[in-house]
C-alpha cells in the first residue's frame, strides 16, 4: 500500500479509568518514551467500549483503536471486562470477514501499575500500524 | 404427517385455543396475494381459524410479531422460529407463560427464486408444486417434472440444525430430521474466507453500495428489538440516513454484532431485502464465530443466559495483549 510522505499513524485509545488510563498516567510520571501517535479517551470501564466506537473511530480516519481494561478479576464493576472480552472477540473477527485487517483492532489488560506495558503495548501497537500502512477503508467516495 | 392433515390440526388447535379463551391472538400463516405465497396472518377471530394453512411456502418467522402483540399468543413456529421465541424468552422480551408455541416439524422451505431458475420459468407460469419425501414435483402445461428437494430448498434450510421445535406446546406432526445429505455446507462463506483481505473488503464495498436503506432486514428481524436504533439517533449521529456504502456497511455490521447470540440463521434477512444482498452471509459468519468461540447457539435453552451478558473467567484470551 502506498504511504506518504511523513506518514504517522493514528490509534485512538479507549482506556478503563480505573487501570488502563492510571497506567497510562503512570507511564508519563515514570518518564517512559512512547510513540506519540495514540490519542486516548477515557472511559468508565473497558465494557462501555460499543463496537460502534470502533468501526465509527475506524471510518473517521483513524488507523486503528485499542481497548485497554483491567485484568480479568481485576474490574472495578466486576465483570465489565469479561464482558468487554466477548464483545471485541467477536467484533474483531467478524470485521476481519468483512475485510478489515485484524491489527488495526487492539486490545490489552493493563493495570494501573504498569506503566512501562502501556509504552511497550503503544509501541508494538504503532509498529503494526506503520506495516500495514495508512487506513484507505472508507476513504472511496462513489 | 402429510401438511394437510397438520394444517387440519392446526386450524383445529388454534380454534380451541381462542374459544376458551387460553390465547387473545393467533399468529399464524395464510395464502398470500402472489401465487404460491403465504403471508402473516394475524387474529383473534375464532372463525379466521380457518385460512390457517401449512405448506412448504411458510417462509416468515412469525415470532417478530411478538413484542409488539400484548397479552397471551398462540403462535405457528417452526424449528428455527421456536428457537427466535426461545431466544426472545431469553432477553426477557416475553414470558414463557404467555405464549403458546404450536410447533410444526419443518422438512426445509421451497425456494421459488430457485425454483424459477431452475425452469427458467416465472412462477406464474407454474401449474403446481407438491413435495414427495426427496423429491419436488413441479406440474408445467400439465406435464410433471421432478427434481431433488435439495436443489430447490432455501440455503438455510439445507444447513438446518433444528427441523423440529424442541420447545413447544403442541407438536403437529411427527419430529423431521434435517435434509442436508451430502449438501456441502456454507461453500460461500468458505470460498470469501479463501479471497485475499482487500477483495473481501471490495465485495462487501459493492454489495453495500446497492443497498437502500430500506431497513426491511432490520424490521423483519425477530432478534432486532431495540425501541430505538442507533441508525436513528441523531446526538450522536453515528450514520447519516442517506444511503452511502460505507455507512450502509456500518448498520449491517453492527446490527450483525447486536444479534450476535441470538441470531438463528432463519434467513429472513436475506429474503426480505429488495436488492439481493447476501445478508445471510454475514448473519451466518457470525452464527460460526459464536459457536467457535463461545461454543452457544442461538435459543436453544430458554435457562442460559443470553451470549453478550454472560462470561467465562477463562475464554477467547488470545487476541488481547
Amino acid at each position: 500500500m502506498k504511504q506518504e510522505l511523513g506518514w504517522k499513524p493514528k490509534l485512538l485509545g479507549f482506556l478503563c479509568r480505573w487501570c488502563s488510563y492510571a497506567g497510562a498516567d503512570l507511564a508519563g510520571i515514570s518518564r517512559k518514551k512512547y510513540p506519540a501517535n495514540i490519542e486516548v479517551i477515557r472511559v468508565p470501564c473497558s465494557g462501555r467500549v460499543d463496537p460502534l466506537f470502533i468501526i465509527k473511530a475506524l471510518r473517521l480516519g483513524f488507523d486503528g483503536v485499542l481497548v485497554s481494561g483491567c485484568y480479568p478479576g481485576d474490574c472495578h464493576y466486576q465483570t465489565g471486562n469479561y464482558l468487554a472480552r466477548r464483545r471485541m472477540a467477536i467484533t474483531k473477527k467478524f470485521l476481519e470477514y468483512i475485510g478489515i485487517e485484524p491489527q488495526r483492532i487492539q486490545a490489552s489488560w493493563v493495570s494501573a501499575s504498569e506503566g512501562g506495558k502501556f509504552a511497550e503495548v503503544v509501541t508494538a501497537v504503532t509498529k503494526e500500524l506503520k506495516e500495514i500502512g495508512p487506513n484507505q477503508l472508507f476513504t472511496d467516495e462513489k | 404427517m402429510k401438511n394437510n392433515e397438520i394444517q387440519q390440526r392446526l386450524r383445529q388447535e388454534a380454534k380451541t385455543l381462542l374459544e376458551q379463551g387460553q390465547v387473545e391472538y393467533i399468529v399464524g400463516y395464510e395464502t398470500g396475494s402472489l401465487k404460491f405465497t403465504t403471508t402473516p396472518l394475524l387474529t383473534n377471530n375464532k372463525d379466521d381459524t380457518d385460512r390457517l394453512i401449512v405448506n412448504p411456502f411458510i417462509v416468515n418467522n412469525l415470532s417478530v410479531y411478538l413484542t409488539e402483540l400484548k397479552g397471551k399468543i398462540g403462535i405457528v413456529a417452526k424449528g428455527c422460529d421456536s428457537r427466535s421465541v426461545i431466544s426472545l424468552i431469553q432477553d426477557n422480551k416475553i414470558a414463557r407463560e404467555d405464549i403458546v408455541i404450536m410447533g410444526i416439524p419443518c422438512p426445509g422451505l421451497i425456494d421459488l427464486k430457485k425454483v424459477e431458475l431452475l425452469l427458467s420459468k416465472d412462477r406464474d407460469e407454474l401449474g403446481d408444486i407438491t413435495r414427495d419425501e426427496d423429491r419436488v414435483v413441479i406440474k408445467i402445461d400439465g406435464k410433471e417434472k421432478n427434481f431433488p428437494i435439495t436443489e430447490v430448498l432455501f440455503d438455510n434450510c439445507l444447513e438446518c440444525e433444528l427441523p423440529t421445535p424442541q420447545e413447544y406446546d403442541v407438536l403437529l406432526g411427527e419430529p423431521s430430521t434435517p435434509t442436508s445429505g451430502n449438501v456441502s455446507k456454507q461453500t460461500s462463506i468458505k470460498e470469501l474466507e479463501a479471497t485475499p483481505r482487500e477483495e473481501r473488503w471490495n465485495f462487501w464495498k459493492e454489495e453495500f453500495s446497492r443497498c437502500i436503506r430500506c431497513y426491511a432486514c432490520r424490521n423483519v428481524c425477530p432478534a432486532c428489538f431495540c425501541q430505538r436504533c442507533f441508525v436513528e439517533e441523531s446526538e450522536p449521529q453515528w450514520v447519516l440516513p442517506t444511503p452511502k456504502w460505507q455507512d450502509n456497511l456500518i448498520f449491517q455490521v453492527i446490527r450483525n454484532i447486536h444479534v450476535a447470540g441470538r441470531c438463528t440463521d432463519c434467513g429472513e434477512c436475506e429474503r426480505a431485502c429488495p436488492m439481493n444482498i447476501p445478508l445471510r452471509s454475514l448473519a451466518r459468519k457470525m452464527y460460526e464465530i459464536v459457536d467457535e468461540l463461545f461454543q452457544y447457539k442461538a435459543g436453544m435453552d430458554k435457562n442460559a443466559l443470553p451470549l453478550l451478558t454472560a462470561y467465562e473467567p477463562t475464554e477467547a484470551e488470545d487476541f488481547i495483549r
